[in-house]
């Protein structure tokens, strides 16, 4: 049983980096349709900014480690943001008329395009965030040993996902946004910005996902390259898994892939965790095509 | 437009001038194939430096026998199916032998390649069995083979007195092969195996795993895969706050797991290797050694670095002995006639099937500072 709960925390805590991460494949698909597969490579780059900053600015000696954490997460979500801004209006915005498949062959594309770049600026070798710099302690909860950072990472996926969701839901600019995916030209007819909606959705999915990036880095140490193309994979089978386009759906279907996978990996086979993840997914699209939540298309963002 | 053009044309003229102008005084062309991308390409980086280095000392000394070298580099990625696509390319580039590579799958990729061409092949880092068992006349390898260290690796595990003992490797052809072959060795001498799986490579968490590890209460850990994950993996086994001791294989042998584990995780590791420049006091790895700082400004990374370096030491050597430019009588050379050549990494002679022959492996044990020191 206390294997249990800890496999259960195992994976929840790499469920909710995946979770971040799906978020920005549901909120692009919800407007526009388009699986944006450069955005595990946006993870990557949150990452390696993570690290160029905190090791230029030398953060942690001067204002302490919370403080820094927090200005770190702040800063590489905006730096990310804008440069998803800039791959919507670059790669995809001039495609926005054209056949579907054009923008998916340029998603591609830039998806190569950012990773041999972060590979050009950084060197191709791994590279380690300095020991250290969080506390490194252990919680023991109901018997679990739980090491503190865990419950932070996991707390803190949780907190952006709530903001997100209210952010969607109860503002005027989330209104805006559901009314861009549920149509694009009724939408425009209402006096929304559709440009400046889709530029936003390029904004907030990116910033999560540099923001999952920045976690992994923090927490795991080892950054490299091309990173972002497993966890762009699985964030990716997530948010199918939770129903593509449906918000609520990207947080559940991240954490259940999470647990599916460390429960496969503790009670049936580590080697084979990965297939087993993956014919759940295609069990749950046999019995459900849409999706966990992906019923619910006319609340889809 | 037209005048650049014009420029354009003349130049490509001049370098294809140049081209022929090397074609004809005497050279032999070695290929180079190693992983300059991927998760290896700290590995791949320091062969080509090693390489580079000494190909510029032979031309430098007047090339071998008055033959000039023309090292021609491709990047394997550490990944098969870029290899596949390297190995063709090179292939077409006149080589009389190519040397790489690193990864046992990524070889075996370019193997068959290598073969068609009559292109006489000696890999570095490979040391999965299979590899010269397929009786390829024109297939060697610097380093040792797997059996040989699974060997090791039962003697070492009996040595320090383990009775239940855990295996993880990763489902490459490298890591599950020693995996499979110390398992065996292991259980044919009444040790307890309590737990063989393998992990899924360049992965961030393996807290699953540990988890799964940890409750069949092993006495040691013996990890067959790479550094990058032997490092994740020893960080949260201390994060963990569990303390079992840890044995790697021969490719944790690289600086960058200190890196990754952070000094205070990785003190303790223990893996096999066969012995680095550094342990070795023939002249020949001395001189290496200061060269290379005096190029590069620090210690070559890693053992399979410098076991490129011997390869084309002994292919050099074979162009000087025989004269000869073509892989197979070449191969036939080392194959028969070189006999404890004194390389970079101790004696090298080969068997028939290419396999390099000896007792090579060694233990190393990470200390306090992250150094690795030879154990006696």
């Amino acid at each position: 049983m206390e294997q249990f709960f800890q496999q259960l925390t195992n994976g929840l805590a790499v469920g909710g980096i995946y979770a971040l991460i799906a978020l920005g494949y549901t909120m692009v698909y919800g407007v526009l349709k388009l699986i944006n597969f450069a955005h595990g490579d946006l993870f990557s780059i949150g990452a390696y900014l993570g690290l160029t900053l905190l090791l230029s600015m030398g953060l942690f000696d001067k204002i302490g480690a919370l403080a820094s954490v927090l200005l770190l997460v702040v800063m590489v979500m905006v730096l990310v943001a804008i440069i998803g801004a800039l791959l919507e209006r670059v790669a995809y915005k001039p495609l926005r008329q054209s056949h579907r498949l054009t923008a998916v062959v340029s998603a591609l594309g830039a998806s190569i395009f950012f990773q041999n770049a972060i590979m050009a600026i950084y060197g191709p070798g791994l590279l380690v965030y300095p020991h250290d710099l969080l506390p490194r302690i252990a919680v023991n909860i109901f018997g679990v040993d739980i090491p503190l950072m865990r419950i932070v990472m996991f707390l803190a996926s949780v907190v952006l996902m709530a903001a997100l969701y209210f952010f969607i839901q109860k503002t005027k600019i989330g209104t805006a946004i559901r009314a861009v995916a549920i149509d694009q030209g009724a939408a425009r007819l209402m006096g929304i910005n559709v440009d400046r909606v889709i530029m936003l959705v390029f904004c907030i999915g990116p910033a999560l996902g540099g923001s999952a990036g920045l976690m992994v880095g923090l927490y795991y140490g080892q950054i490299n390259f091309n990173m972002g193309w497993m966890y762009g994979l699985k964030a990716f089978t997530a948010a199918i898994l939770g129903g593509i386009g449906n918000i609520p759906g990207a947080m559940l279907g991240g954490l259940l892939l999470g647990v599916i996978e460390a429960m496969g990996a503790a009670y049936i086979s580590i080697a084979w965790k990965d297939a087993l993840s993956f014919g759940v997914l295609i069990l749950i699209l046999i019995a459900r095509p849409t999706g966990l939540l992906g019923e619910r298309v006319a609340e889809k963002v | 437009m037209k005048q650049r053009i014009c420029t354009l044309v003349c130049l490509s003229v001049m370098v294809c001038m140049l081209g022929m102008g090397t074609g004809w005084a005497k050279t032999v062309r070695i290929g180079l194939m190693c992983p300059l991308t991927g998760s290896w390409a700290s590995e791949g980086q320091d062969m080509k430096q090693i390489v580079e280095m000494l190909v510029a000392q032979s031309n430098e000394a007047g090339g071998i026998n008055g033959i000039q070298v023309d090292l021609v580099v491709e990047d394997d990625g550490g990944d098969p199916r870029q290899a596949a696509l390297a190995a063709t390319r090179l292939t077409t580039k006149d080589i009389a032998a190519v040397i790489g590579t690193y990864g046992s799958s990524v070889t075996e990729a370019s193997q068959n390649i290598y073969a068609e061409s009559d292109i006489l092949q000696v890999a570095t880092g490979s040391t999965a069995i299979r590899l010269t068992e397929k009786g390829l006349p024109l297939f060697m390898r610097t380093c040792p083979r797997d059996d040989e260290q699974g060997m090791v690796a039962a003697k070492t595990l009996d040595k320090l007195g383990f009775k239940k003992i855990a295996i993880l490797h990763d489902n490459t052809s490298y890591a599950k092969g020693l995996a499979d072959e110390a398992k065996a060795l292991l259980k044919s001498e009444g040790k307890e195996i309590v737990f063989f799986d393998a992990l899924t490579p360049g992965e961030r968490d393996y807290n699953a795993i540990l988890t799964k590890l940890k409750s069949s209460v092993p006495d040691v850990l013996f990890f067959t895969g790479y550094y990058p994950e032997a490092g994740m993996i020893l960080r949260q086994k201390m994060d963990m706050g569990w303390n079992v001791p840890m044995l790697g294989g021969d490719a944790t042998n690289n600086p960058d797991l200190v890196k990754i584990a952070g000094e205070k995780a990785a003190e303790g590791y223990m893996f096999l290797s066969p012995p680095v420049p550094g342990d070795l006091n023939t002249p020949e790895a001395k001189k290496f050694l200061t060269d290379y700082k005096a190029a590069y400004g620090k210690a070559p990374g890693s053992v399979w670095a410098v076991l490129a370096g011997d390869a084309y030491r002994v292919i050099a050597e074979a162009v000087a002995q025989t004269g000869a430019t073509k892989s197979d009588k070449l191969a036939a050379y080392l194959k028969h006639d070189l006999k404890d050549f004194s390389g970079l990494t101790g004696k090298i002679s080969f068997n028939d099937k290419g396999d390099r022959v000896g007792d090579l492996y060694r233990v190393y044990k990470v200390d306090a500072a992250g150094k690795f020191i030879l154990q006696p």
